[in-house]
C-alpha cells in the first residue's frame, strides 16, 4: 500500500522538484509518509508533495483556534484579561501545562493562548473552545475563505475517541491507527479527515502566508499570533535544523498516535521568509521515533535553503 | 512333522521343546480335523499312517511358508524408518548421536531438514514421525538463545554480553553521511508468524523502522553480507561461531527460539516422543537449560496523557 503510493510533487522548477523528491524518499526510508509544502512568502516559489491531501491536524488545530480567539479580542467581543478557572477534575487530558495541573488554576484568556501555543496545553485549548466553540471557529475560517481547514471538535475529543477504541492502552491505539491507515475505515474517529479537525498542507501554508503578510483579520491579531508562535518550546521537528542566531522559527507541532506534524515560518536576518507545513503519518508502531522528527527537520532545512534567495 | 521324522512322541516333543502331553493333544486335534489317524500307535514304535504320509509334503510346505512370513515381517520391522523433522543447521554430531540411540532402541531414524511450517504439517500428514516444532519460548520445553551475528571483531575488543534492540538505533551527530543502518536478516527458521510479529513489535517500540527487518534469503549469502559488515543476521550462537561471525545474544528472552519435540499422533490420537530422543534433538538444535526469569516485559501502565494530543 505505502509502496504503491506515488507522491504528487509541487515545485517551481526541476531543482525545486528534485528537493521535494529527495524529501519524500527520506521520509519513506524512515517509515513515514505525508504531505509537505514550503513557500517563500515574498517570491511565491514553493516545493512539496501531496499538499492537497486533508490530514487530521491534532494540535496544529490550535493555530486557527488562536487566530479566531485573537480576532474576537481585537473585535472587542472578548477580553484578553478575562480570568478563566481550569479545574483538573473537569479539564482536558494532556501531558503539559494546565492539562497536567493537579489543582485548580485561574488564568487570563490571553495567557491561555500562550500556554496553548507554547507548550500545546490541551486544557488551555479547550478552555478557549468553551469561549469560542468549534462550530464558530469553523464558520469564521469559512468567512475568511480558508478552504481546506476544518475545525470540528475540542482537543479532548482526540483523547476520548482513542480511549474509547483502545481503553487506556496506548500501544493498542497506535496499532489501530497504523492498521487503519489507507483502509478508509477509522476505528478512532478523530483519525478520519472527514470527521476530525483536518487540513491540507496547502491550506495551512496559505493561512501562515496571510498571517505573516497581515492579509487576514487585523494587523494586531496577526502580530500577536506571530509572537505567540515564536514562543513554542518544542524544537525536535521542523525547528531542529533551523536553529541559529541568524534564524527565527515560529511554529506549532501536532502529535497524536502515529501523526507527527508541524507548521511554521522561518525568518532569517537576511530577510528571507519561508512558510512550511509538514503533515506526516508513520507506518511504525513507535510512540517515540526521533529519527522521524529528524527527517522532518532535515526537510525543513533543505526546503528553506532551496527557496531562500 | 517332527513326530513322523523322529518316529516317537517323546523325541519329537524334546526337539520342539514342548511337553509330550501337549504334543499328543495337538496331534489329536489334527487327526480330528483331517478325519482320520495320522499315526499308528498300536506297535511299540509308532508309524505314520497312509493318510499321514500323504499329507507330510504339504505340511512341510505350509511350515516353510510360515517361517518365511515371519522372516519378512522381522526384516520389515527392522528397516522401517521414522522420519524426524529438524531445523536447518543442527549440530551434525548431536544428530549422529540421535541416530545411534535410535538403533539401540530398535528404531531407524531418518533426519529431514525442513522449515518450521513443513515440520508441523509433516507431523499432521504422517510423513514425519517426530519433529522439533517452533513454539513461543516461554511455553516451550527447550529454548535456544537468538542473537545477532555481525562481522568478526579484532581480538581484545570489549564485547557486550547482551544486546538490546534500542541499541541498534543510528547515533546522531557522529560521523557524516546518511549511510543506511545495516538491515536485520531473518533466516527461514525464524520466519514464523508469531515470531515475526513479536520481533516487529519489539523493533517498533525500540525505535527501529520495521523495514530494517528483512528475510535473509539463502543462508550463505546472508552470512557473506554479515561477515562483510553489511548486515546483521539473527541466528543461534553455534551457527555464528561455526562461520566465524561475532555473536551477541538478544537480552529479551521473549525473542529467543522455543522448541517442543512432538510425535505424529498415533491411531489412538496420542502423541509422545520418547524422552531419549527429545533430549538429543534439543542438544542438536543448541538448546540451553530452561531459565526462569521474567517473561516478556509486562505492559507498563500507559498514562492517559499518552492518548491525548501531544505537542
Amino acid at each position: 500500500m505505502s509502496a504503491a503510493h506515488h507522491p504528487v510533487y509541487t515545485g517551481g522548477d526541476a531543482a525545486l522538484s528534485a528537493v521535494a523528491e529527495a524529501i519524500a524518499e527520506d521520509w519513506a526510508a524512515v517509515g513515514v509518509r505525508g504531505s509537505f509544502l514550503a513557500r517563500n512568502l515574498d517570491t511565491g516559489e514553493q516545493l512539496g508533495f501531496d499538499a492537497d491531501e486533508p490530514v487530521p491536524l491534532a494540535s496544529v488545530a490550535k493555530v486557527p483556534l488562536a487566530l479566531v480567539v485573537l480576532d474576537r479580542i481585537a473585535a472587542g467581543e472578548l477580553d484578553a484579561a478575562r480570568p478563566v478557572t481550569v479545574d483538573p477534575r473537569t479539564s482536558s487530558v494532556g501531558p503539559t501545562g494546565l492539562a497536567a495541573f493537579r489543582h485548580p488554576a485561574t488564568v487570563a484568556v490571553g495567557d491561555l493562548l500562550l500556554l496553548m501555543l507554547s507548550v500545546s496545553d490541551n486544557a488551555a485549548a479547550d478552555a478557549l473552545f468553551d469561549l469560542v466553540p468549534a462550530a464558530e471557529t469553523d464558520a469564521r475560517l469559512r468567512a475568511w475563505g480558508c478552504e481546506g481547514i476544518r475545525v470540528r471538535h475540542r482537543m479532548n475529543h482526540l483523547y476520548e475517541c482513542a480511549a474509547g477504541a483502545a481503553g487506556n492502552d496506548f500501544s493498542l491505539a497506535l496499532e489501530l491507527a497504523v492498521r487503519d491507515e489507507g483502509t478508509g475505515r477509522h476505528t478512532i474517529e478523530t483519525l478520519d479527515p472527514a470527521h476530525a479537525n483536518a487540513g491540507t498542507a496547502a491550506a495551512l501554508v496559505g493561512l501562515l502566508q496571510r498571517v505573516w503578510r497581515d492579509e487576514i483579520s487585523t494587523p494586531s491579531t496577526t502580530a500577536e499570533l506571530r509572537r505567540l508562535m515564536g514562543h513554542q518550546v518544542f524544537t525536535q521537528r521542523l525547528a531542529g535544523e533551523l536553529r541559529a542566531d541568524t534564524l527565527r522559527w515560529s511554529g506549532k507541532t501536532g502529535t497524536f498516535l502515529h501523526l507527527r506534524h508541524e507548521i511554521g515560518v522561518v525568518e532569517a536576518d537576511s530577510g528571507d521568509r519561508v512558510a512550511m507545513a509538514a503533515l506526516t503519518r508513520a507506518t511504525r508502531r513507535a510512540g517515540l521515533a526521533p529519527d522521524i522528527d529528524q527527517a522532518i527537520g532535515a526537510a525543513g532545512r533543505d526546503a528553506f535553503e532551496a527557496l531562500r534567495s | 512333522m517332527a513326530t513322523a521324522e523322529e518316529a516317537g512322541f517323546s523325541r519329537a516333543a524334546d526337539r520342539l521343546g514342548i511337553a509330550q502331553p501337549l504334543l499328543s493333544r495337538r496331534v489329536k486335534t489334527l487327526e480330528e480335523y483331517f478325519g482320520g489317524p495320522l499315526f499308528d500307535r498300536s506297535r511299540r514304535q509308532i508309524e505314520t499312517t497312509e493318510l499321514g504320509v500323504l499329507l507330510l509334503p504339504y505340511a512341510r510346505d505350509v511350515l516353510d511358508r510360515a517361517q518365511r512370513l515371519r522372516q519378512v515381517a522381522r526384516s520389515a520391522r527392522r528397516s522401517r524408518v521414522r522420519a524426524v523433522g529438524v531445523p536447518a543447521d543442527c549440530a551434525p554430531a548431536a544428530l549422529a548421536r540421535a541416530l545411534r540411540a535410535g538403533t539401540e532402541h530398535g528404531v531407524t531414524l531418518g533426519i529431514r531438514e525442513l522449515p518450521p511450517p513443513e515440520r508441523e504439517s509433516g507431523l499432521a500428514d504422517g510423513s514425519l514421525g517426530y519433529a522439533l516444532v517452533r513454539t513461543a519460548p516461554e511455553q516451550a520445553a527447550f529454548q535456544v538463545p537468538l542473537g545477532l551475528a555481525s562481522a568478526p571483531v579484532p581480538d581484545g575488543t570489549a564485547t557486550r554480553r547482551t544486546l538490546h534492540l534500542e541499541e541498534l538505533r543510528p547515533r546522531r551527530g557522529r560521523g557524516a553521511g546518511r549511510a543506511a543502518p545495516p538491515p536485520l536478516l531473518l533466516l527461514t527458521e525464524d520466519q514464523v508468524p508469531y515470531f515475526e510479529d513479536r520481533l516487529a513489535r519489539a523493533a517498533a517500540r525500540a525505535g527501529l523502522p520495521e523495514e530494517r527487518i528483512r528475510p535473509a534469503g539463502p543462508a550463505a549469502t546472508a552470512l557473506a553480507e554479515t561477515l562483510a559488515g553489511h548486515a546483521l543476521l539473527l541466528c543461534a550462537e553455534p551457527f555464528a561461531r561455526q562461520h566465524g561471525a561475532h555473536w551477541t545474544p538478544l537480552a529479551d528472552h521473549a525473542l529467543h527460539r522455543g522448541y517442543d519435540v512432538r510425535a505424529a499422533p498415533g491411531r489412538d490420537g496420542t502423541a509422545a516422543a520418547p524422552d531419549w530422543l527429545a533430549a538429543l534433538l534439543a542438544s542438536a538444535v543448541g538448546a540451553v537449560p530452561h531459565r526462569g526469569g521474567p517473561g516478556p516485559a509486562a505492559g507498563r501502565e500507559d498514562a492517559p496523557a499518552r492518548l491525548a494530543a501531544r505537542g
